[in-house]
């Protein structure tokens, strides 16, 4: 109600200053000439002090009286021509007060309405934090760790607890910081380490940086037998390119797994993707860490269910939005993975499709047909 | 000199300063100005020596040696062909491997890019404008874009 | 609700400028005073209503309120107070809706101190500057909207960019907007006179101090954006023929060239056609730089906008202003009657001189400027005109310009002498030629180009300084008598000499810094020392330090020269943890006007670090001279000969002592 009350007096004032003056003005007009003849007098009076001062002399002075005076002659003859300038325009001065008390309301109110959000109240930073209780809005309680961290940011404990947080609510590259600064406060430890490339890893979009692969490597040198850093460094391998070092790097990683770890799975189909020989059976492509480590607490059943679920969705974007060459030889693979030749044929023909027109992706689709034996 | 004679005179030396100034704008709108050239353009066609370019394209990974006294060498390229370039001074705050840079200068007898002024990325979401341009001209750039 | 009523007050204010838009113009053609008499309330109505909604938006920054979208994505609760506030401006949004709150700021300045102007020109003139409030209050509105908000809101904003981040960048835009927008005024009294048909000595001296006003603001804030660059961004340059520097720069070259051109309007009647079309043009290239800035077209650090949208939008406000303004230039323009007459060698020629030199200037940096563009736009080639281009061009244009700025003084209206003016400046000729030969055997013949320049310096700072001299005829009357004629000289006279030496001071400074700079690129290991123009520099160490939200390599360095410390250097690298985006932090000591600048690179994994040195001669002078330039704009600014003009007032009230 309150900002109703507001805007009603912010109406008003502006109407006013329509209608105020208008109401208070005198009906006749002043002929702007006396304007005009106040300013070349002036400018006579200021050729009389040059010349008393010497600063022009007096043919010069006389050549400008000469001119001003016209001018002022001119002025004052357009004055009387237009002094008789009564107004009579009742009709134009209606005008202007119905514009102003009906449609300055009705245009910004309506305008307003349109655009405005009358219904939201402020919401200061300080006075939300105060209102949050423990069991509110997790992010609200990530801003209370954030201020005390701003207050306190010697305190490692703090980073350590902050950067999983922010790992599940997406926001990586914060992540990525805590970590770092957990580990300059509280020391390097294989687990922090891995943590923290794993966030760089994932705030790269899956692509091992260097400051990621060195934190992979500290962790392997702390203790040589961590999967996970091992895993993230023969990813990295692929990535560089050094295939037979990965083939290498993932064939010791899985000679040490037990074979059921959640990233087994991965681990073999990006040895097959590079060329390398699995000492064990198939599994599927693509899936992100966290789905990893979800399918690892899930049975043989469900994985397989997932993974299914997972082709499915790319299946199903592909075919409603489109995709980039990659994403659709992404779902070759997966389907080739999977063991499903129809569909494999059939995304195949899809691709082909969809990226007709770019000579690029359609040249890799056609080697990538080739090397799976799947007619283009 | 009459009225008219004033006006000509105006007129005419008015004429002749504008004359000067356009003469001097498009001489050095020939002679001044550089163009923009990736790394492809560069060993696909002759540049003439000595004259100056723009070269853009990524920082190759792993081409970057650092040299005494600020001395620099990297490789810069489209992912089709690469240039050798070597700079000499600070380099920006945003320059880094992998990533998108504008060098200009002249290329030598060498084959070697010399550099005077070496641009990077001005933030994390922007690439110097041509050479996304060029990179999604030869497909590489995936980048997200806002919709036009 | 706080920002629900700036987001009302907005809207409000749009509406009411629609009706300013047409009751007092139409008054105006209709000679109907109580029509014409709303257009100050109601401009300073306006003023007050956008003031309301801006000093809502920035509640909002300062109470970190997330719930606005614009919030949300330009302010961080980390953030220090100062930079808060900022970051009102440091987006896109809210640097529109500044923009418009000092293009009714100067609206409302006009309503109230305009006492002078007649009835009729002011309503006109307060009408069209209520077209262009209503035009960018709907871009805003429309495309650009501050005050949108979010639900739930987010729990913690997005920052600024770190390089805007600055405390000159806080004060630059709004100075910078103040020169840009306020030539809209002098916009708006060239189209109401054209409207009126009413052109004439008056007017220029009322339009006057309006154009002088916008001037000095916008000098100000093209030097300070200059100097920001200058110690921000690392690089050690203060211009950089930038596209966004060359779309403040060419309003202040067109309206330098009005404020000479209004001269001779008002003194002499002529040129009235030429001034008229400069006004318009003037505000133009203010429009055409905001476009450039705003659209996105180029994409800087000043290009925050991206959304081609916006582009369209005000490329649309551009086209009807320019166009229409322009239409009805080439419709009443010729009905325009002839002014006084003057020879070529006179005050008036000196005047055209000026502002076909100008002219030429900008025409050579609007061409360097959108070439670039245009060529991208029709041919696809991808061009770079650098400072090669303007070095070569817009050079050999000023030195004629500053050539002749002496002997426009000195020259009388209608028909100059110029043997006797050259009479009078054999003193600073001599001066000027000494200047050359210091400098040519100081520093060696090669450097002959840069002893010119000096010299060109040093003839415009004495040639200007000699007319004030020459004027209290000290040799005829004495000292006393001199003083005191020099006191009651009009202040004007004293702007002229300020604007015209404060131009000489930043050429010097400008040749200085630019032929006799050195520079040294080392790599230094702690403990070692580099030597640059006989300033010794000794690498002490690195280490890291925390701010408010940044963290940085500090290296710390001592300077000596002659063996005695002189001072100690603090440059450094800066990331900032919210964008994870690094700056460069130079660190700067200043000797007498000469600097020395420092920034450091990379850090070598064996402790060494790269650093990068320069010394400046004289280079503070360059902004000194723009300050010089600015006081002369205030000092003519106060000559109470520009507020003549008010029937009444004018005469009988005494004027009050200065």
């Amino acid at each position: 109600m309150m900002i109703w009350i507001a805007f009603a007096l912010l109406t008003a004032l502006a109407a006013l200053s329509v209608l105020v003056p208008m109401a208070r003005a005198r009906k006749e007009t002043v002929s702007p000439a006396a304007n005009d003849a106040e300013v070349y007098r002036a400018q006579l009076h200021e050729v009389e002090r040059d010349l008393e001062r010497g600063l022009i002399d007096a043919e010069q002075a006389e050549g400008a009286r000469t001119e001003i005076a016209r001018r002022l002659i001119a002025a004052g003859r357009a004055g009387s021509s237009q002094e008789s300038g009564e107004a009579k325009g009742e009709t134009s001065l209606r005008f202007a007060r119905l514009a102003a008390i009906a449609m300055l309301p009705l245009a910004a109110v309506g305008l307003y309405l349109e655009l405005g959000s009358p219904d939201i109240p402020d919401q200061p930073l300080a006075a939300r934090i105060a209102a949050a209780d423990a069991n509110t809005d997790i992010n609200l309680l990530v801003a209370q760790v954030e201020r005390h961290l701003a207050e306190n940011p010697q305190d490692g404990r703090g980073w350590e607890v902050l950067a999983p947080v922010y790992m599940r609510l997406g926001r990586t590259t914060d992540a990525v910081n805590a970590y770092r600064s957990a580990i300059r406060l509280l020391g390097s430890d294989a687990r922090r380490e891995t943590d923290f490339g794993e966030a760089l890893t994932i705030a790269n979009q899956g692509l091992v940086s260097a400051e990621a692969r060195v934190a992979f490597e500290k962790a392997v040198a702390a203790d040589p037998k961590a999967a996970k850093p091992r895993f993230f460094l023969a990813i990295a391998l692929g990535q560089e390119g050094k295939t037979q070092e990965a083939i290498a790097a993932w064939q010791a990683l899985l000679a040490d797994a037990e074979g059921n770890e959640p990233w087994v799975e991965v681990a073999l189909s990006e040895l097959k993707k590079i060329g390398g020989e699995p000492p064990a059976a198939a599994s599927a492509p693509g899936p992100s860490v966290e789905d990893v480590e979800a399918a690892g607490a899930m049975s043989d059943e469900e994985r397989a269910q997932m993974i299914g679920e997972m082709v499915a969705r790319l299946d199903e974007r592909l075919a409603r939005d489109g995709g980039s060459a990659e994403e659709w030889m992404r779902l070759i693979r997966a389907y080739q993975v999977l063991g499903e030749k129809d569909k494999t044929a059939a995304s195949v023909k899809r691709a082909a499709a969809a990226l007709r027109d770019d000579p690029a992706a359609s040249e890799a689709l056609r080697s990538l047909a080739q090397e799976i034996g799947v007619p283009l | 000199m009459t009225r008219k004679q004033r006006r000509l005179t105006l007129i005419g030396s008015a004429g002749v300063v504008l004359a000067l100034a356009a003469g001097l704008i498009l001489y050095a709108l020939n002679d001044q100005i550089v163009f923009f050239q990736s790394p492809t353009d560069i060993v696909a066609r002759t540049i003439p020596e000595g004259s100056r370019i723009r070269l853009g394209g990524l920082v190759e990974e792993g081409s970057v040696t650092r040299g005494d006294n600020a001395r620099v060498s990297f490789k810069v390229t489209d992912l089709e062909a690469s240039v050798p370039v070597t700079y000499v001074g600070l380099l920006p705050d945003l320059f880094r491997e992998g990533q998108g840079v504008v060098a200009e200068g002249v290329i030598g007898q060498d084959g070697i890019f010399h550099a005077d002024k070496v641009l990077a990325k001005h933030d994390e979401t922007y690439m110097p404008k041509e050479v996304a341009d060029a990179l999604k001209d030869k497909g590489v750039w995936q980048g997200e874009e806002k919709p036009k | 609700m706080i920002v629900e009523i700036g987001h009302y007050a907005l809207v409000l204010a749009f509406v009411l400028s629609l009706v300013q838009s047409v009751v007092p113009v139409y008054g105006a053609l209709k000679a109907d005073n109580r029509l014409m008499a709303t257009a100050a309330p109601v401009s300073g109505m306006l003023f007050l209503l956008v003031g309301l909604s801006f000093a809502a938006l920035t509640a909002a920054y300062l109470s970190s309120d997330f719930s606005v979208v614009n919030v949300f994505e330009n302010s961080h609760s980390a953030k220090p107070l100062v930079y808060k506030i900022s970051g009102v401006w440091g987006n896109h949004e809210g640097s529109m809706l500044l923009w418009v709150l000092i293009l009714v700021f100067f609206g409302s300045l006009v309503a109230a101190f305009g006492r002078n102007i007649p009835d009729v020109l002011k309503a006109a003139t307060l009408g069209v500057q209520a077209w262009i409030t209503a035009a960018f209050l709907a871009f805003i509105l429309a495309t650009s909207n501050p005050f949108l908000r979010l639900l739930p809101a987010p729990a913690e904003g997005q920052d600024l960019n770190p390089i805007l981040q600055d405390l000159g960048l806080a004060i630059h835009p709004p100075l910078l907007y103040l020169g840009y927008v306020g030539f809209s005024i002098t916009f708006a009294f060239a189209v109401a006179a054209l409207i009126l048909g009413r052109l004439d000595a008056a007017w220029a001296r009322w339009v006057r101090p309006w154009a002088l006003l916008a001037w000095l603001f916008l000098t100000l804030g093209i030097s300070m954006g200059s100097y920001w660059a200058y110690y921000e961004l690392g690089w050690g340059g203060w211009w950089f023929w930038d596209p966004v520097e060359n779309a403040s720069f060419m309003p202040w070259l067109a309206g330098t060239a009005l404020l000479h051109s209004a001269l001779v309007m008002e003194k002499r009647s002529a040129l009235k056609i030429w001034t008229v079309l400069l006004a318009i043009l003037t505000f133009s290239l203010s429009l055409l730089g905001t476009f450039l800035v705003r659209s996105g077209v180029l994409t800087s650090v000043h290009a925050f906008a991206t959304d081609p949208a916006r582009g369209v939008f005000i490329l649309a406000i551009l086209c009807v202003f320019i166009g229409g303004s322009l239409a009805l230039y080439a419709w009443r323009a010729p009905a325009l009657k002839q002014g006084g007459i003057f020879a070529p060698v006179s005050r008036e020629g000196a005047l055209v001189l000026n502002n076909l030199l100008l002219t030429a200037a900008c025409v050579a940096v609007f061409v360097g400027t959108l070439y670039p563009l245009a060529l991208e736009a029709l041919a696809n080639d991808k061009i770079s005109v650098g400072p090669p281009f303007f070095n070569l061009t817009f050079g050999p244009i000023m030195v004629p310009l500053l050539m002749v700025v002496p002997f426009g003084q000195f020259l009388a209206w209608k028909r100059g002498d110029l043997l006797a003016v050259a009479q009078r400046l054999w003193a600073a000729f001599a001066v000027a030629i000494g200047a050359v030969l210091v400098v040519a055997w100081s520093q060696g013949v090669e450097h002959v180009l840069a002893a010119l320049g000096i010299g060109l310096a040093f003839w415009v700072i004495a040639g200007s300084l000699s007319e004030i001299l020459s004027r209290a005829r000290f040799r005829d009357v004495g000292l006393a008598t001199g003083i005191r004629r020099l006191a009651g000289l009009p202040r004007s006279a004293w702007g002229t000499v300020l604007g015209h030496a404060g131009l000489g001071v930043s050429v010097l400074g400008i040749v200085a810094a630019t032929a006799f700079q050195t520079e040294a690129i080392r790599t230094l290991k702690p403990g070692e020392t580099m030597t640059i123009s006989g300033y010794d520099l000794t690498f002490r160490g690195i280490a890291p330090r925390r701010g408010p939200n940044y963290v940085e390599d500090v290296a710390h360095l001592e300077v000596r020269h002659g063996g005695t410390l002189v001072s100690e250097l603090d440059p450094a690298k800066r990331v900032y943890p919210a964008r994870q985006q690094p700056t460069t932090e130079s660190a700067i000591a200043t000797y007498g006007f000469s600097q020395l600048y420092l920034s450091v690179g990379e850090v070598r994994n064996d402790g060494g670090v790269d650093m990068r040195a320069y010394y400046k001669p004289l280079v503070t002078l360059i902004w000194l001279g723009t300050l010089v330039m600015a006081a002369g704009g205030v000092v003519s600014l106060s000559d109470r000969r520009l507020r003549v003009g008010a029937p009444k007032s004018g005469r009988a009230q005494p004027v009050p002592a200065e």
